[in-house]
């Protein structure tokens, strides 16, 4: 006969030998890697830079998803689609600018990604020219920053993924100079899709970098709509500062999507006003009849290249990547072949190259964390980023939190951020 | 993929717990369909299900199932599924109909938490286990990709309840030109032959053939299989198909004429195939020209079919088409094993019988497959198979565990 603990097992408990076994077999988190500070937060959870024990010490970048909670107590609630996305995407895809997911860690009802690290990232590297060096990325660097951007593009487009929220927070950059697209949490999967991409996610990218075919209320939508955000991108690179900053329209009580006026304007300000000439398909998006009764503009976006992107072919390739018609705009790949990458100064691997030391953005500076749960001790991490001035904001919509503890926590990114005129839908940071 | 070594290998600690080792093959199926079941209540399109059960395959590569509760299993990878192929549901609704569904009287499952967070908790070990492989290739691609339905025969789509050919690659958004977006090369099947196939396919996943070849081969053993269901229009060409079976394994023996059990077959089948074959293609050639071993194909089309004969014999609402598929194919000259002896023998049986029975071959054949003392297998019958193993399970760990969790949960307490 079964005793009192088998049945109790098989009635309440029936995966508890399973259970037993995987725990015990668990490597925790803190045993494998050694937790130097704290990066960044967003609404997905919280970033930490982190060395791993083995021998190689390699330093990492720990994303830890916040658990949900039920009251005070911490609870499975299922792992998030965003969560999922990115571990399942990350798991197909290998590519030198693509951030590398080394491992998974699941523990304690929480996620932990474990990824490769990256000194800088394009936001950090505007602000640096913008606060600090206040000059323009020079011709060089800015020219290789966009090559390897489409160059990681083209490898997620030939994989059938798109990424769906390209944005300069997004894009990594390594010591070394190498471009790492970060951020797979929205990115989705398009060979043969069960459902229509719109009805998963109303939403998709975020605003200055939406292409006008999303803002046009697009049910389908492509690739097209990553190799537009890329020639935001690259505008902002070249100016500093976001080429269409709208204001969102936010989503009604019934969850609507609004029409985004004010971001429309902003890009039929530079681009002119779209018409059928242009974009054929323009008279069948479902915002049309509110698009038509918009002021008429022209389009200007020499001009604007001429004090900023001085080069004829740079010019030529940004006005292809914001064509309006979501069928002729470039391709990642045709991006590749553009003529500006094959004249003087070309593309390098160390996107940093031609840049002197001094002037190479400072690294990334993390902090003590305030949460509790993933830094065991106060530790000694002042030697890191110390006397820099701005924090870095990687893995999107994110927002660097002052230190509580710390000596330095006062020169903290915070501060900086609001200053350099941080995006509002940025904002997500509950500042002191 | 891996080998057969390694699924002995997960099963070794199960087979310690089970009088029959068959039982397994038999949970195989049970689970699986269970797996579809619940799909179906959910909604679920064929790829989710099939999603689901791949990843119920590669988790009991792991683990067994004695040490496990495979319903909490199947309703985590349900779950798991939905969201890896973006057609995300709410962990209530999986909850809650699985509780529904396992606790039917045939299932006989009672003990089945309502409680979201056991399976949540189960979709995090299941994550981990699957290694965050969550992206899942499967047949139909290549078979849809490989064939497309005959031109002229599209308004005839058949009754697909179990299958979904006829809904095509999912949404067409992909922009740009598909790979083989013209056509070209494609062979070109009545959309009986298609549905046929595609059911095949969904078939496979009863047994553990995911884990041993990779898809774009069960996809063409489907296929293959398919020509002998629903032989190609062209005579000379059908010929050749034997021919070339004939010559793979045993070349001495001259094929026997098909050709009355093909027409009757053919007639059931496919009886728009004879009006409308104006671009002769020769199927064999295009099997050669894939490029794959068709040795191994045939085996794996062997391996499908002896899954029909085991499947035969369990019975839960049997699905009438899964029954006669498993009937027609078993009595097929391939169902008698890569022995070229034995192949001749099955030959001339299967000749006189098709001569004798003349237009109804498949109530003769009945005979064949059934299990010879009669018996079915039934889910609740393994249920309880199951529950035993789990018992014996339980009583031999029972006396040492409970110092080694006690010890666990002081340190889980304390961590």
């Amino acid at each position: 006969m079964l005793d009192e603990w088998s049945t109790s097992i098989l009635n309440h408990d029936p995966m508890k030998l399973y259970r037993a076994k995987r725990d015990a077999s668990h490597r925790s988190v803190t045993s494998k890697y050694n937790i130097l500070g704290f990066i960044s937060s967003g609404t997905y959870g919280r970033v930490y830079k982190a060395q791993s024990y083995d021998e190689e010490g390699t330093i990492h970048a720990i994303k830890k998803f916040k658990p949900d909670k039920e009251g005070d107590v911490v609870a499975y609630t299922g792992i998030s689609q965003s969560a999922v996305r990115e571990i399942a995407l990350n798991r197909e895809i290998n590519h030198e600018n693509i951030v590398a997911l080394k491992e998974v860690i699941l523990e304690d009802k929480s996620i932990y990604m474990v990824f490769e690290y990256a000194e800088h990232d394009f936001l950090q590297v505007i602000h640096h020219h913008s606060q600090t060096l206040r000059a323009p990325i020079s011709h060089a660097v800015l020219k290789s920053l966009v090559y390897q951007l489409i160059n990681g593009l083209l490898y997620l487009h030939s994989c059938h993924i798109l990424h769906r929220d390209l944005k300069p927070a997004n894009i990594l950059i390594t010591s070394k100079g190498v471009i790492k697209i970060g951020d797979l949490g929205l990115a989705r999967l398009v060979y043969e899709p069960l459902q229509p991409l719109f009805a998963g996610d109303k939403v998709v990218v975020t605003i200055w970098y939406r292409a006008p075919e999303l803002l046009m209320g697009a049910k389908h939508y492509t690739r097209a709509i990553d190799c537009w955000a890329v020639g935001c991108v690259m505008a902002e690179l070249a100016s500093l500062r976001p080429i269409f900053k709208g204001d969102e329209a936010k989503l009604d009580s019934k969850k609507n999507v609004p029409f985004q006026r004010d971001q429309l304007l902003k890009i039929f300000d530079v681009l002119g006003t779209p018409d059928e000439k242009d974009w054929p398909g323009v008279v069948d998006m479902p915002e049309y009849q509110s698009m038509k009764r918009l002021d008429h503009f022209a389009n200007r976006l020499s001009d604007w290249c001429h004090s900023r992107i001085r080069a004829t072919q740079g010019y030529d390739l940004l006005r292809q990547l914001f064509i309006y018609d979501p069928e002729r705009r470039l391709t990642a790949k045709d991006a590749l072949q553009h003529k500006w990458f094959q004249e003087e100064p070309k593309p390098t691997w160390n996107a940093f190259q031609s840049v002197p030391q001094h002037q190479i953005p400072p690294h990334r500076r993390i902090t003590q964390d305030e949460a509790p749960s993933m830094m065991p001790a106060p530790q000694n991490t002042s030697h890191q980023g110390h006397g820099h001035i701005a924090g870095a904001v990687p893995f999107g919509q994110s927002h660097s939190k002052p230190g509580s503890s710390n000596s330095f926590a006062s020169q903290s990114g915070g501060a900086a951020y609001a200053s350099g005129g941080a995006p509002p839908s940025r904002k997500k940071a509950r500042l002191g | 993929m891996v080998d057969r070594a390694t699924l002995a290998q997960a099963r070794y600690d199960d087979l310690q717990y089970v009088d029959d080792p068959e039982c397994l093959d038999f949970l195989a199926i049970y689970f699986a369909n269970l797996i579809t079941k619940l799909g179906k209540k959910l909604q679920f399109r064929q790829r989710v299900i099939a999603t689901a059960t791949v990843f119920f395959r590669r988790f009991y590569l792991k683990n067994s199932y004695c040490e496990t509760d495979p319903f909490t299993v199947i309703a985590a990878c349900c779950y798991l599924a939905a969201k890896a192929e973006e057609s995300p549901i709410h962990i209530k609704v999986i909850v809650a109909e699985s509780r529904a569904m396992f606790s039917q009287e045939n299932y006989n499952v009672k003990n089945f938490s309502s409680d979201n967070s056991k399976i949540a908790e189960m979709e995090f070990y299941l994550v981990d286990d699957l290694e965050g492989d969550l992206i899942v290739f499967h047949p139909y691609r290549t078979l849809l990709s490989l064939c497309r339905k005959e031109s002229g025969t599209h308004a005839s789509s058949s009754n697909s309840e179990e299958g979904e050919a006829d809904e095509g690659p999912g949404v067409g958004i992909e922009d740009g030109p598909r790979y083989w977006g013209t056509g070209e090369g494609q062979l070109e099947l009545t959309s009986a032959a298609l549905q046929t196939a595609w059911s095949i396919i969904n078939d496979t996943y009863r047994s553990q053939l995911c884990l041993l070849h990779p898809p774009h081969l069960i996809a063409i053993a489907s296929i293959y299989l398919t020509f002998i269901l629903h032989p190609p229009a062209r005579p000379d060409a059908a010929h050749t198909l034997d021919q070339d079976h004939a010559n793979e394994s045993s070349p001495e023996h001259p094929t026997p004429a098909r050709q009355p059990r093909r027409s009757s077959r053919q007639a059931n089948h496919a009886p728009s195939h004879t009006t409308s074959p104006k671009k002769p293609q020769d199927p064999i050639a295009f099997l050669a020209d894939l490029n794959v071993s068709l040795p191994l194909v045939a085996s794996i089309a062997q391996e499908i079919i002896s899954l029909y004969t085991l499947w035969d014999r369990y019975k839960e609402d049997v699905s009438p088409e899964a029954s006669k598929l498993a009937r027609e194919l078993t009595n097929s000259p391939m169902s008698s094993g890569a022995s070229p002896l034995k192949r001749t023998g099955s030959r001339s049986e299967s000749g006189l019988a098709s001569t004798s029975g003349g237009g109804t071959p498949s109530a003769e054949n009945r005979d064949d497959t059934v299990d010879p003392e009669g018996n079915y297998i039934t889910p609740a019958f393994l249920s309880s198979v199951l529950q035993r193993m789990r018992e014996a399970k339980l009583m031999d760990m029972a006396p040492r565990p409970v110092a080694v969790n006690k010890r666990l949960e002081r340190t889980l307490a304390a961590g």
